[in-house]
């Protein structure tokens, strides 16, 4: 096994011209820190960045470290930005909303990106231009899309966005996340949190599973005779064993998993009732319910006319590109990117290759051989952490993970490994936080 | 056509000798080289290329259009893709689809299923969830009673996320058969059917925890008859996933009694009855 505990060693002294041109050491790109201090340059441009989550405000900033002569406008409606990643703590009880929150100053400030607090509202590709809801229109070279997922509602019968109000799927943080944690306090002991978990592709493979955790440590101190039941759409799901034996030693039988083939996935909801039915007719009544919803590509992306039927984005994996239309590059969970998963990390990895190949073909040069590496931490209880780490490049002209590297947290760990990687987890927040947006929780 | 630069026995040899493990193993092998049709010329007679569905074809020109598959672009779980096959072209007065026939040619036994209709099954649509090995094209073959033939192609792209992993919980096999009908019918309109039940699906080409191979053991049939008449038949191979799901119809004349049955290549059978109300 191969955890990361150091996934941020900057890898300073990598010279800005290698990287972009590609050779040797420019592998080294998605590496936080892999970029010289800023320098002039002449092949300017105007790049448009939609979305100011960890793909958008990662691309913006790494646009200006590269070349600060371009300008970079940043579109996000939101003045904080709250971190899907460490959701699930503030859910258990184990951290704030405050300590997930992330500004903008520092994108605008130290390194001169333009932020527009505004929705964008449509994309015209023949005349290069974003209208914004603010009634402006921005005209680009270059634009990035990260504009996260959107749920598809109605996929799943009676999920639409007045059930959502309802039965939150705090998938987006923020006010659901909220929502979702106040009807936990104000649940009775002795009742159950039923999760509802999708089918693949969604974001945040093990998402559901740390959220089952750190409600079932918040219901350990608070509830302690409540149960947690999991009703998911498919059979195996990511860090499987490793959850399924933290369950185990940490909460007893109060976390029930049901997957698809014990009839677990479930086709229709009745929020007022707080009621769902599965496949086969069994219906499980909650006194919390948290669905997480089938998903698509965030709707700016449709508009853009860069998705494909399955709702998602194909992307160049040398770029990402889109493969539709031209001069728009999409990163994080809006692509098809498989097998790197929908993260916050690989989001930050996909931009800084679209940045640099942005930088790269502004210039009139070629993108440099790009390669990702991912660590998705999982906190079962609060000393009590679990990893999965991989490392892709481009094979046969798809992405794919790097026979033998990364791995999993070992099956049989001690709980100093356990409580060592749940510190690590908390570095690794806080890492990606001022990579992405230069702050700190 | 020519027959391209592929031999599947060959890949078939390379994936038996190189000990494929687990299930979780499938996807690994996404990347074995010649299997990566990016050109729709190549895909839309990718059935030529498969001696076992030429042979559902016979000396019929097959037609494209009329035939659908619906599989995902990209699959993270090789394990189970969920697929389905339907045939949506007008027919003659008193002609109905026959057969369909599924095959993943990149198996090392591309047989996945054939499903067996009849006018009592009403909508020749059918779902499952399917096991494919890598990277490949899935190809469907459809047979009216009067001798129309389909044949189309899909291809899916195998990558099992780092994320993945499989859960083996070994559980008793033909247990917890599970069926669903509707709570009416109308007299000879579609009513879907769901069914699910717990079977293991052993290959026989996987190696248990002790390095030895574990026999095949498979559900091989599936039958569905209403009132004693056989409706809809579905002939079952390694490809289909572990705990076969099956959604099919049945368009019942008048209310009856429908037996639902599965029978493993033990001889073990399961069997399940619902009422069929037609309203
Ligand atoms: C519960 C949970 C836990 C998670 N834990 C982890 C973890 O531990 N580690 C990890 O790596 N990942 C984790 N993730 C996944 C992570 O949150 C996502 O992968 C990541 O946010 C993807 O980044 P993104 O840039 O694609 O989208 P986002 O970060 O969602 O950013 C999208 C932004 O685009 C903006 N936007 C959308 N449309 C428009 C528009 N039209 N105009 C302007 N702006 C727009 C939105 O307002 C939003 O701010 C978790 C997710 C969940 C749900």
């Amino acid at each position: 096994m191969s955890f990361d505990n150091t996934p941020f060693q900057p890898r300073l002294g990598v010279s800005r011209r290698q990287v972009l041109k590609g050779m040797g050491a420019a592998s080294s790109l998605p590496l936080i820190g892999g970029f010289a201090p800023a320098f002039a340059s002449n092949s300017d441009g105007r790049v448009v960045v939609i979305g100011g989550g960890f793909g958008g405000a990662t691309a913006a900033k790494y646009l200006k470290r590269a070349n600060p002569n371009l300008a970079v406008t940043l579109v996000e409606p939101a003045r904080t930005f709250y971190t899907c990643p460490f959701s699930n703590l503030y859910l258990g009880g184990l951290r704030e909303m405050s300590k997930i929150a992330h500004g903008y100053d520092e994108l605008r400030d130290r390194y001169g990106v333009e932020v527009v607090h505004t929705l964008a509202q449509d994309l015209d590709p023949d005349s290069h231009t974003v209208s914004l809801a603010n009634g402006d229109t921005l005209h680009y070279d270059k634009l990035v899309l990260s504009p996260g997922i959107d749920i598809r509602w109605n996929a799943l019968e009676g999920y639409d966005e007045a059930a959502a109000e309802l039965v939150p799927h705090a998938w987006k943080a923020g006010p659901q996340t909220e929502l979702l944690r106040r009807q936990l306090e104000g649940m009775e002991d002795g009742g159950t949190f039923v999760l509802v978990a999708p089918e693949n592709p969604f974001r945040c493979p093990p998402g559901p599973y740390e959220r089952a955790s750190m409600v079932a440590h918040y219901l350990s101190q608070h509830k302690p005779s409540s149960k947690v039941l999991i009703l998911d759409a498919k059979d195996n799901f990511s860090k499987q064993g490793l959850f399924t034996s933290g369950w185990e030693q940490l909460y007893g039988d109060s976390i029930e998993w049901v997957g698809l083939s014990g009839d677990g996935r479930v086709t229709r909801v009745d929020a007022e009732n707080r009621e769902v039915e599965t496949e086969f007719g069994t219906v499980h009544r909650a006194d919390v319910l948290n669905v997480v919803p089938p998903q698509k590509a965030g709707w700016i992306a449709e508009r853009a006319g860069v998705t494909d039927d399955s709702g998602w984005v194909p992307v160049k994996p040398e770029t990402f590109e889109s493969q539709q239309v031209a001069d728009i590059y999409v990163v994080g969970d809006a692509t098809v990117a498989a097998p790197m998963p929908k993260s916050g990390f690989c989001a930050n990895a996909q931009a800084k290759v679209a940045a640099a190949a942005i930088v790269a073909s502004l210039r009139g040069d070629s993108a440099p051989d790009p390669y990702w590496s991912n660590t998705c931490y999982s906190l079962i209880g609060p000393e009590y952490g679990i990893s999965v780490a991989g490392v892709y490049r481009i094979q046969d002209g798809v992405i794919a993970e790097v026979e033998g590297s990364g791995g999993l947290s070992p099956s049989d760990a001690s709980p100093e490994i356990r409580q060592m990687e749940a510190e690590y987890a908390v570095g690794w927040y806080n890492a990606i936080c001022q990579d992405t947006w230069g702050t700190d929780a | 056509m020519p027959h391209p630069h592929r031999h599947p026995t060959l890949t078939r040899r390379r994936l038996l000798g190189s000990g494929v493990g687990g299930l979780l193993c499938l996807g690994l092998l996404s990347a074995a080289p010649g299997l990566l049709f990016s050109s729709a010329a190549l895909a839309s007679d990718a059935w030529q290329r498969l001696d076992a569905a030429q042979q559902v074809v016979g000396d019929a020109s097959p037609e494209g259009d009329g035939l659908t598959l619906d599989l995902p672009h990209v699959s993270e779980d090789g394990s189970a893709v969920a697929l389905t096959v339907g045939v949506d072209a007008s027919l003659d007065d008193g002609d109905y689809v026959e057969s369909i026939h599924l095959f993943a040619a990149g198996n090392p036994n591309p047989e996945i299923a054939v499903f067996h209709l009849t006018p009592l099954a009403g909508k020749p649509e059918v779902s499952t969830r399917v096991r494919l090995n890598e990277t490949q094209e899935v190809v469907a073959v459809a047979r009216s009673a009067e001798g129309k033939v389909w044949a189309t192609s899909r291809e899916v792209r195998i990558t099992v996320s780092g994320c993945l992993m499989r859960g083996d919980d070994v559980q008793e096999s033909l247990s917890n058969p599970r069926v669903r009908v509707p709570d009416s019918f109308s007299a000879s309109q579609p009513g879907e059917i769901r069914t699910l039940i717990t079977h293991p699906m052993e290959t026989g080409l996987r190696e248990g925890d002790d390095g030895e191979t574990l026999p095949r053991h498979i559900i091989e049939r599936f039958t569905v008859s209403v009132d004693g008449d056989i409706a809809f038949e579905a002939e079952l191979h390694q490809s289909v996933s572990a705990n076969p799901y099956l959604r099919f119809h049945l368009a019942p004349e008048a209310s009856g009694e429908a037996v639902f049955e599965w029978h493993d290549d033990t001889g073990e059978s399961a069997r399940e009855t619902r009422e069929l109300n037609v309203s």
